[in-house]
């Protein structure tokens, strides 16, 4: 059976390859922290709410 | 690039610190527990990690039935303003649960870290079951049909607007449920998506009867008691793979109670028919079922309290490795033939 990422999976896949690369900010994309704590220590440091992802070849 | 700092959505992750954590190794799977057959999950959550809501869920048809980009920019929304309740005071915090890291499942520990291999989010699923069954604990009817389906109860979601309610059947038809409503509660928790929604009814014992759900209608709040159907808990457990012991190698179907008088059989019973034999049950001689193949009893047992078919039973009574002796019918004569099944190789 011919496997597909699903819909909305690719779309979100878009949106993590181009925003979401845990790299230094670019000005014009979303920047994705890849250590939990270091989110959470900048989350207390600039009060704003944490956005998680998990993801997993399940 | 799809989603620039611009665009709506980036402009609404921005308002977050964002974090992708594809490693479950150090990750507390008690704050973050699930269900694990979900390839993709979401959190949203404040620095004190008090969890403001879930994003997420899945069922047997697709990956990203649930998942939408309108209703991700909604739970997104909502949580900006969870949070804001919170800063200002307005939110009590909740009781941590209980902190579980992979390194204390040891079954998980000999198949991942001392392998140096991932702690796939699967694995954990997997394992935390393994570790109960060696315990004796293991629940098949909580632990292994996990994220009971809401279409059981006649719920369709109308997906991109989150929890409103696109088509109300069955069950929650009959207790009041309508088209346009809003969920905003389950048995008394507060869910904002699909995700929180498919938590909180995994929750529920699978011995009750009944529930109830909040509805939101025109801006008026309405609890609705739902009677449970026979079987709600029951899931299609195709997709989770590994996660199904002991397999079987064939599918089948509840006789109807037309069939079962034709056949002379008790309403009650268990009786299906074989609907599919899988290739591997000839290859692992496991059985020598064919398709229309009648299966009346197992082990001499033709009812039970919650299975109504043969592949239910087996699942849910037998233990991997045990060999079960089946009543089938077969050309109108009766006869019976064993059924052995295996533990996966994983799990030896």
């Amino acid at each position: 059976m011919k496997k597909r990422l699903p819909g909305f999976l690719f779309r979100l896949a878009c949106v993590a390859a181009f925003a979401g690369l845990p790299m230094p900010a670019q000005d014009d994309s979303v920047y994705w922290y890849s250590d939990y704590r270091e989110a959470l220590r900048q989350a207390k440091q600039t009060q704003k709410p944490i956005f998680l992802e998990f993801r997993c070849e399940a | 690039m799809l989603s620039p700092k611009s665009s709506t959505l980036g402009k609404q992750l921005s308002q977050y610190v964002c974090v992708r954590v594809v490693r479950m190794d150090d990750v507390d799977v008690g704050l973050f527990d699930r269900d694990w057959n979900n390839t993709l999950y979401f959190f949203m959550l404040n620095a004190d990690e008090q969890i403001y809501m879930r994003y997420g869920g899945r069922d047997a048809a697709s990956p990203d039935t649930y998942l939408d980009l309108s209703s991700l920019e909604l739970a997104l929304q909502q949580g900006v303003e969870l949070h804001r309740q919170y800063l200002s005071g307005g939110a009590k915090p909740v009781a941590r649960p209980k902190a579980i890291f992979p390194r204390e499942i040891p079954l998980l520990v000999q198949r991942t870290f001392q392998q140096r291999q991932c702690v796939e989010c699967h694995l954990i699923g997997n394992f935390q079951n393994l570790q109960r069954e060696q315990a004796g604990i293991l629940e098949k009817l909580t632990h292994l049909y996990r994220s009971p389906d809401i279409k059981t109860l006649g719920i369709t979601l109308d997906v991109p607007k989150g929890l409103v309610v696109k088509e109300a059947g069955g069950a929650v038809q009959a207790a009041g449920m309508r088209p346009g409503d809003r969920i905003t509660g389950w048995n008394g928790a507060v869910v904002w998506t699909f995700g929180d929604l498919q938590y909180v009814y995994d929750k529920v014992d699978r011995k009750a009867t009944q529930i109830q759900i909040t509805v939101d209608r025109n801006g008026e709040s309405a609890v609705l008691d739902i009677s449970l159907p026979a079987r709600w808990w029951w899931t299609d457990l195709r997709f989770r793979q590994s996660s199904v012991e002991p397999r079987t190698h064939f599918e089948d179907r509840a006789l109807t109670d037309d069939e079962k008088r034709k056949f002379g059989l008790k309403p009650e019973g268990f009786a299906s028919q074989v609907k599919y034999v899988a290739d591997l049950a000839k290859v692992m001689k496991t059985h020598d079922l064919r398709v229309g193949d009648v299966i009346v009893g197992v082990d001499g047992v033709e009812s039970d309290e919650f299975a109504d078919t043969a592949d239910l039973f087996i699942k849910l009574r037998k233990t991997p490795g045990d060999t079960a002796i089946l009543d089938v019918l077969r050309d109108g004569k009766r006869m019976r033939m064993p059924l052995k099944t295996f533990r996966m190789n994983f799990r030896q």
